[in-house]
């Protein structure tokens, strides 16, 4: 590196893709926060109750990255599971889980955070409880559902009704779940407000 | 690293990945639409049995995987039952598990290395679209990379709060992990700038 | 050759907080020690100095490039150790993570592979090129971290308190690797106060102030003289 003159940097031609460096970093870091809430053991909610806290890796990615970083997070945990990483709660991992039943609804979480981001930072940056509370029960619960119930219908020829009824076992445990990522999203605003501040410069 | 993968020398193992995913997706595929009949449902079972002789991978693998699905089978078949007639039940229920195995093989004989590489190669078509494959191969190995600092970071959060008495609950183990990983990605993210990712 | 370091007037404001409050200084020195109390500005200092931070007010010039305006050329220059070994790491082995740093610079492979290979053996870290990078012990990660850093061949290493995770043996490794005679630039920011008495200047901050700036000895006692009173 000898030669000393230097040009002002000349505008990047930004696509329309582009993501920074601290972007690059919150999405993968929620990526594993997701992966890690699956493991056995990581959280027991539910007493001795094998219910993992996975789904509120999801919730908690649309509430705290927004729309795109939320969704593009969960992006980037299903391409790692389709390459074969046992990331998804129980050690499931590779292509297979995308043929199986519950199909749907890990296409589902990718919608869902982005329907979740999308309603509770549609002010801004305050988030509201109300905005938080909708936009949690629709983008993680109804939407995911809404995606999950067809495809495990369709992959196991059943008619839809009775797929839905079956579905609604999980939802007490999904509401539960739903309830504690508003708590800890309104919390997390206290806690680490920088996580929620978009201009990636603003810290010590 | 965490995996899936069981290492071994048959053809499916040396078998270059690109040529391979699209292979076992055309076999998954076929399976799938398969008719809900008995013939189908030995179809898809003799299919399933016939890709793990010829792949070397072995029966004992075979079984190990359906152990593995077994929750999967016993809900399906189950719920299928009260709905349908016997013969779609075992048909639906042998389809979805072939489907499942046959995919499995996939991860069973490719190195995530070597498929995070495939992947790479194939992002390129959509590289006209603006797609850098570059920059998503990088957000895919911090990913990779964060885990296990994640998973231990989360071990010391439990310590932290068992010695201080504190009983694991939202409060005293969800937040705080959060706090840490998010803190984390802080400082990734300056890493990476002053690495030279802008 | 030394470069130069100027802040004329730079303050920073970070939330409701003054980090930097009207700092001026001209730095010429080969090895530069940042001492002060947490919180004191020291290392948003070096935040500032590293493009990581952009100045409320005030310019900054490191080395005839505003961090803020230059921002491709300042990191083709400057280097940047950060005190967490674990969130340095990027890549999943060791020698892909140092050839990382390589990657901005589009190096025909083999050069690359040959700074990647000559880098590690420089650190020790050349057993432990295709070990999965996680798995290095604390003291590790930090030497593969300054390899990181050091590979691209910066005319100035920031060292933002980069033994403050290790213990005493890999804190002595860490500062023998920085303070080494090279012909790079070193801003040092350490709450080890031997460290300073190694270095030509040293700089001492408080409360987002700049209150001392001259021979290291004598700004380590005005520092210890503060922390007595």
């Amino acid at each position: 590196m000898t030669d000393q003159t230097v040009q002002p940097t000349p505008v990047k031609p930004v696509s329309r893709w582009h993501i920074d460096a601290t972007d690059i970093a919150r999405i993968a870091v929620f990526a594993a926060i997701t992966a890690v809430l699956g493991l056995p053991g990581a959280f027991p909610v539910f007493g001795s109750v094998p219910i993992t806290a996975q789904t509120l890796g999801v919730m908690l990615a649309g509430a705290v990255l927004g729309a795109w970083r939320g969704a593009l997070s969960m992006v980037v945990l299903l391409v790692l599971v389709a390459l074969g990483l046992p990331l998804l709660a129980g050690g499931h991992g590779g292509l297979s889980v995308f043929v199986g039943p519950t199909a749907g609804y890990l296409f589902g979480w990718i919608v869902g955070t982005f329907v979740i981001g999308a309603i509770v930072h549609a002010g801004g940056r305050t988030l509201t409880w109300p905005r938080t509370i909708v936009g949690v029960l629709v983008g993680g619960i109804l939407v995911v559902y809404a995606i999950g119930i067809p495809v495990t219908a369709l992959v196991l020829r059943l008619p839809i009704g009775p797929t839905a009824l079956q579905a609604t076992v999980f939802l007490p445990f999904d509401l539960i779940k739903a309830a504690i990522t508003v708590v800890v999203t309104m919390t997390l605003v206290r806690a680490y407000p920088r996580a929620f501040r978009m201009r990636p410069r603003d810290r010590a | 690293m965490l995996t899936l993968y069981r290492p071994g020398t048959g053809w499916l193992h040396r078998a270059p990945a690109g040529p391979k995913v699209f292979g076992l997706l055309l076999i998954v595929l076929a399976v799938s639409i398969l008719p809900s009949t008995w013939l189908s449902a030995a179809i898809g079972a003799a299919g399933a049995v016939v890709c793990y002789l010829v792949s070397r991978i072995g029966m004992v693998e075979l079984g190990r995987q359906i152990v593995s699905l077994r929750w999967i089978v016993v809900v399906t078949f189950g719920f299928q039952v009260i709905f349908l007639p016997m013969e779609s039940a075992v048909a639906n229920t042998t389809r979805v598990v072939a489907a499942i195995v046959v995919a499995a093989l996939l991860v069973l004989t490719t190195r995530v290395g070597d498929l995070l590489d495939a992947f790479e190669r194939g992002l390129g078509v959509f590289s006209r679209f603006g797609l850098d494959p570059e920059r998503v191969a990088l957000v895919l190995a911090v990913a990779i990379t964060t885990v296990p600092v994640l998973a231990r970071l989360a071990v010391g959060v439990r310590e932290a709060q068992r010695a201080r008495g504190a009983r694991l609950g939202v409060r005293s183990f969800v937040i705080p992990f959060l706090v840490v990983s998010l803190k984390h990605a802080d400082d990734l993210g300056d890493a990476l700038t002053a690495r030279g990712v802008v | 050759m030394t470069g130069s370091i100027t802040f004329s007037d730079v303050s920073v404001q970070l939330g409701d907080q003054l980090a930097l409050d009207s700092v001026s200084l001209s730095l010429d020195a080969q090895r530069v020690a940042v001492i002060g109390a947490n919180g004191s500005g020291k290392s948003t200092f070096a935040r500032v100095l590293g493009g990581l931070v952009a100045p409320s007010r005030g310019t900054v010039s490191v080395l005839g490039v505003d961090p803020q305006r230059q921002a491709a050329a300042l990191r083709r220059l400057v280097g940047f150790v950060f005190s967490n070994p674990d969130a340095q790491i990027i890549m999943p082995t060791v020698a892909e993570d140092a050839a990382f740093s390589l990657r901005s610079e589009k190096l025909p492979r083999a050069e690359s592979a040959e700074r990647v290979r000559q880098t590690l053996r420089e650190f020790g870290l050349t057993d432990l090129a295709d070990r999965a990078a996680h798995d290095l012990s604390g003291g590790q990660k930090q030497l593969l971290a300054l390899a990181g850093a050091v590979i691209r061949r910066p005319q100035l290493m920031i060292a933002d308190e980069p033994t403050a995770y290790l213990d005493a043996r890999n804190s002595r490794q860490i500062a023998d690797h920085l303070l080494a005679p090279n012909d790079r630039q070193l801003v040092l920011v350490t709450h080890d106060l031997a460290l300073p008495l190694r270095c030509d200047v040293a700089v001492l901050f408080e409360g987002g102030r700049m209150i001392g700036c001259g021979d290291p000895a004598d700004i380590v006692s005005q520092y210890e003289a503060s922390l007595s009173c």
